[in-house]
């Protein structure tokens, strides 16, 4: 019961303004980075040195506004310190990607280990400075640095019934990076699709010669697209050093520079798509900060982010070829083929791929349940309910694996594949609703919407098929 | 060991390659004995009997062969490439220098900032009079100047009266010993002019005349007849420092740091252990590389598969204890390489079959692999009474066999030759590394070809992880001798360097390992001895990168070269890779 009760604490946590709050926080750092990685990556050359840009952007921010509260003296230097530390900071974020662009462009340097040796370079420069300036090599709590403003929403969004109290509450109050960010969300919008040269930038990514071939200039595109990508890495280092915490300590990005190179792809490449999946890794990080304070390994929270990213390239693989199976049919057969079918065919096996998603995020609890059962209550608690989650995780993952694999398996077996997803998805429906209901009620609503769902996905026209 | 197997090819009927090749072999094996010479040589000091009266002195030598074979096989493989790679670590680590050099412009501040002292000397009696500051043979002062204080004061005038014909001597020197201030002194009279004044003292003075004196930096102005009876001013302050000495002395403390950096690892054995120990770590992890980069493949995975093996090898250690070490280690090092094994198929695996982006995928299965660690090692690992987070320590059974006294030079050292001239079997002698190779030179190519490209790009990510687990291995078993956090300390991206110096040969990455592993423990004496930070060697890697992965430095040197149209927008280690496939 210990094991219910903390999880209905999370999910009572996830449920707050300040949790939302929190999450916008902390996507912030990620999603900067994130809008430069797509850039980049839309125009063929993905920016590995995210990382080291950020770093010595934070760096150079936490420094110079330090240091012009010595130069404008205390009073204009608090104004002005912020501002000034974010431009210097973008500025040699810039210089990094202009290294950068330099290198692999010009010199032929190949991009991946040029990345590789500037997030080096990002992380011990920075320390190495550090501890020439302060005699430290952890943080730089020993230099009185500032913070980005925070930006106040007006009082009267509070009065809005309904929506105004929590609105304000989560909005109110951000740091302007936040804010920056998520606005940085619509101009690269507007920037890669309305503009002539997102045109051409995307045009390069997909297929340099082609793009050549028309007149536009790759060299100079890339160019462009790898300093935009050090632009926005920089606003995220700024935002570490100054946004929330007021210093800068050694490697502080701490991965999120590689993060940013994965939530493209698992956006769909688009700036929206990227943003949202920002916001799940956002979500994550700040439920294993919550967590932390439970009797929860906070690692195992933290981890899951990498795995749905994994399990995600895992989908988009699979459902690629899934899409190329049925094109295939489609040409072949001409006008006998059904499309509303096929392509309902096709939502089921999304559906099941996303619950084997679930299992093996199942899987690894029970794993991790297992190995560590000390920080889940002791053995007594945590080895039969770690063995119960595994064994019943690896046995829907067993039952989902052939409709993934093969998606004529759906059509054949079709009544085996609709007892498959009911039950999983039933089950993790009851696992949530027993938070708020009794367990047979829970259980039977569970199964209930799962069938629901399953009918609207394609269950129809399934049924209808044969 | 593997030098006369190395020969062997040697193609007969062509007698200038022929030639040269034994040229070659002359040339590595007089740089490999050299190099083994002098190492030994630093190490004792030149005296034979010195290393004759220190235990396991032949297992040190040994080593040291080992090294030279190292040297050897990095000539004979890389050939012209050497220059190049050598070429390339001197300039990265000139500009370290230079980065040292600019660290260092703040050295000679020293002199113009520290605690000094000001005193009159006389053995006339005190003048009665209440207004002055200063008393004969009082000393006075001691919070001049002192860097972190809000306010230094950084000049100071005393007043003090005297009668006529008193002979006073001025004294200004630092308050102790660690105060390095260069000082200044004056004597004024009441109007303020100068009667006198002094930059320094004499060593006589220091060692015999005045007992606060420190150094010569100190002032004096000695035996000084006062011509009047009146109150003096006696005028103290550092010394402006002068343009050359601030560049003289960055330069000494510059040179001072790289002798750290470049003899220290060799100066005595218990830091010759540091190098060769953090080498074989290295060097397992650059061989993990250079196998995965040959095929084409973009893994960084090593660093989850080393968590992975230290994992799996410390748990096995600390649960088996009472096993008997001769059964026990080599189960430990069969254990933590299925560990990297199994750790390596999978991003293997989701390349191969799903076309999973390798390099995405192991970054995100180092993150979980790390966090597991953490997490098996802070609620199941750490007793319940440690301070920090760490397992306990592992049993003598577990650890492995040392083989010098003092160090932690273990029989890794065995482990990792063999390694060596498995994967060179491997990659050069078997149709495995045959395949390997084609697939990364030319995938498609190698797919027409009837290659199984799919199971060869699995496996070769799994042998890469066999590598990395056993460096995980040795990083547990070997070094820490129980499980910690951040046990690899970002050792993993280095890996990619050492690879990448060793043009992804596997006979040169020992080299390369030793260089850089060289490097690194030259920095951490460098820190220790001259207060620079460990960090300026991780800076001069990155400049090495940079340098090596770019091909068209050279050309772009020697004459501008035509642009080139358009570049291919992929990554390509083709021009990285030596041609003999």
């Amino acid at each position: 019961m210990g094991v219910l009760a903390m999880f209905d604490n999370v999910i009572e946590g996830i449920f707050s303004a300040a949790f939302l709050f929190a999450i916008l926080r902390v996507t912030t750092p990620i999603l900067l980075p994130s809008l430069g990685a797509l850039i980049s990556e839309k125009a063929g050359v993905l920016n590995i040195g995210l990382e080291g840009m950020m770093l010595s952007s934070a760096f150079t921010g936490v420094v110079v506004s330090a240091y012009a509260q010595d130069w404008f003296g205390p009073e204009t230097g608090v104004t002005v310190g912020p501002w000034l530390g974010l431009l210097l900071g973008v500025c040699v974020s810039l210089l990094l990607s202009f290294v950068l662009a330099l290198f692999h462009l010009d010199l032929n340097g190949d991009l991946f280990l040029s990345g590789i040796a500037l997030n080096i370079f990002g992380s011990s420069a920075t320390v190495a400075i550090m501890f020439e300036l302060t005699g430290d090599r952890g943080n730089t709590s020993t230099l009185a640095s500032l913070q980005m403003p925070f930006v106040r929403l007006p009082e009267f969004i509070s009065q809005i019934p309904i929506i105004g109290p929590g609105f304000y509450e989560v909005f109110d109050n951000q740091s302007v990076m936040t804010w920056l960010a998520f606005i940085g969300v619509f101009v690269v919008s507007f920037f890669l699709y309305r503009m002539p040269i997102g045109m051409h930038l995307r045009a390069v990514g997909e297929n340099p010669e082609a793009a050549a071939s028309v007149g536009i200039n790759v060299k100079r595109i890339r160019y462009m697209a790898l300093l935009i990508s050090g632009f926005f890495a920089g606003l995220g280092g700024i935002h570490m050093g100054m946004g929330y915490l007021q210093l800068f300590q050694r490697d502080m990005t701490n991965g999120r520079g590689f993060i940013a190179l994965v939530t493209p792809s698992l956006g769909g490449g688009t700036p929206a798509g990227t943003m949202v999946a920002s916001l799940v890794f956002g979500f994550f990080d700040a439920l294993g900060i919550r967590i932390g304070s439970l009797e929860i390994p906070s690692q195992l929270p933290q981890s899951i982010p990498y795995f749905a990213t994994v399990l995600a390239l895992v989908i988009y693989a699979l459902q690629r070829r899934i899409s190329q199976r049925v094109t295939e049919m489609r040409t072949a057969s001409g006008a006998a083929f059904d499309a509303a079918f096929w392509s309902s065919i096709q939502r089921v096996s999304i559906l099941h791929m996303l619950l084997m998603m679930i299992a093996v995020i199942g899987v690894v609890t029970g794993v991790s349940m297992l190995s560590a059962p000390n920080g889940f209550g002791g053995a007594e608690t945590a080895v039969p309910i770690g063995l119960l989650i595994g064994v019943a995780s690896i046995a829907l993952f067993v039952a989902g694996l052939p409709f993934v694999r093969d998606i004529f398996s759906i059509q054949r077996h079709w009544q085996a594949s609709a007892l498959v997803t009911v039950l999983s998805l039933g089950i993790y429906l009851t696992l949530l609703l027993a938070l708020f209901f009794e367990p047979p009620l829970a259980l039977a609503l569970g199964l209930a919407l799962s069938a629901v769902v399953w009918l609207m996905i394609g269950g129809r026209v399934l049924m209808r098929g044969h | 060991m593997t030098v006369k197997s190395k020969q062997a090819p040697a193609e007969p009927g062509q007698g200038l390659t022929f030639l040269r090749k034994h040229l070659l072999l002359i040339i590595g094996a007089a740089a490999g004995i050299i190099a083994t010479f002098f190492i030994t040589n630093t190490m004792f000091d030149g005296s034979f009997e010195k290393m004759t009266g220190t235990p396991t002195w032949q297992n040190i030598l040994l080593v040291n062969l080992l090294v030279g074979t190292c040297i050897l096989l990095f000539v004979v493989e890389l050939k012209r490439q050497a220059i190049r790679v050598l070429l390339t670590v001197i300039v990265a680590l000139l500009l370290g220098f230079l980065v040292t050099f600019i660290f260092n412009l703040d050295s000679a501040d020293r002199f113009g900032s520290g605690e000094f002292r000001v005193q009159v000397v006389s053995e006339a009696e005190p003048s009665e009079n209440g207004e002055v500051d200063l008393e004969y043979n009082k000393r006075r002062g001691g919070h001049f100047n002192k860097p972190n204080v809000v306010a230094p004061v950084s000049e100071i005038a005393w007043t003090f009266a005297g009668a006529e014909g008193d002979v006073v001597s001025l004294l200004a020197y630092a308050k102790n010993r660690r105060s390095e201030v260069d000082v200044l002194v004056e004597l004024r009279d009441a109007s303020g002019a100068t009667l006198a004044s002094a930059t320094s003292a004499t060593q006589l003075q220091v060692d015999e005349t005045f007992d606060d004196l420190v150094s010569v930096r100190d002032a004096v102005i000695a035996d000084y007849s006062l011509p009047a009876a009146g109150v003096y001013t006696l005028y103290a302050r550092p010394e402006d420092i002068e343009t050359s000495t601030v560049l003289s002395e960055a330069l000494s403390q510059s040179q001072l740091a790289f002798e750290a950096l470049l003899l220290g690892p060799i100066e005595r054995v218990n830091r010759w252990g540091v190098w060769i120990q953090d080498a074989i770590t290295l060097i397992l992890l650059g061989m993990s590389f250079a196998i995965v980069f040959r095929a084409q493949q973009f893994s960084l995975g090593a660093e989850g598969q080393l968590y992975f093996g230290a994992l799996v090898s410390g748990i096995i250690a600390l649960n088996f204890s009472n096993v008997p070490g001769i059964l026990l280690i080599p189960f430990i090092i069969l254990a933590s390489a299925t560990a990297g094994f199994v750790y390596g198929l999978i991003p293997g695996a989701l390349k191969a079959y799903l076309n999973a982006n390798e390099l995405v995928s192991t970054l995100m299965l180092n993150v979980i692999a790390t966090r597991f660690f953490e997490m098996v090692l802070n609620f199941q690992l750490k007793p319940a009474d440690a301070g920090y987070v760490a397992s306990e320590k592992f049993g003598p059974n577990a650890i492995l066999p040392v083989i010098v006294e003092n160090t932690q030079v273990t029989i890794a050292v065995f482990v990792l030759a063999v390694v060596v001239v498995i994967s060179w079997l491997l990659i050069r002698r078997t149709p495995l590394g045959y395949e390997i190779r084609i697939i990364g030179s030319n995938l498609r190519f190698a797919d027409y070809g009837g290659v199984n490209s799919k199971r060869t790009i699995m496996l070769v990510m799994a042998i890469g992880g066999i590598v990395a687990g056993l460096a995980g291995m040795h990083l547990a078993n070997g070094i820490h001798r129980q499980l910690i956090l951040n046990i690899s300390f970002a050792l993993a991206f280095e890996g990619v360097v050492v690879a990448l110096l060793a043009r992804l040969n596997v006979l040169v990455v020992p080299f390369t390992g030793l260089l850089y592993a060289y490097l690194r423990a030259g920095a951490q004496f460098m820190e220790r001895d001259a207060n620079v930070s460990f960090e300026v060697v991780r800076m001069i890697q990155a400049i090495i990168i940079l340098l090596i992965t770019a091909e068209a430095l050279v050309s772009f040197f020697q004459a501008r070269q035509k642009r080139a149209d358009i570049d291919e927008s992929g990554h390509s280690l083709d021009s990285l890779e030596d041609d003999d496939v």
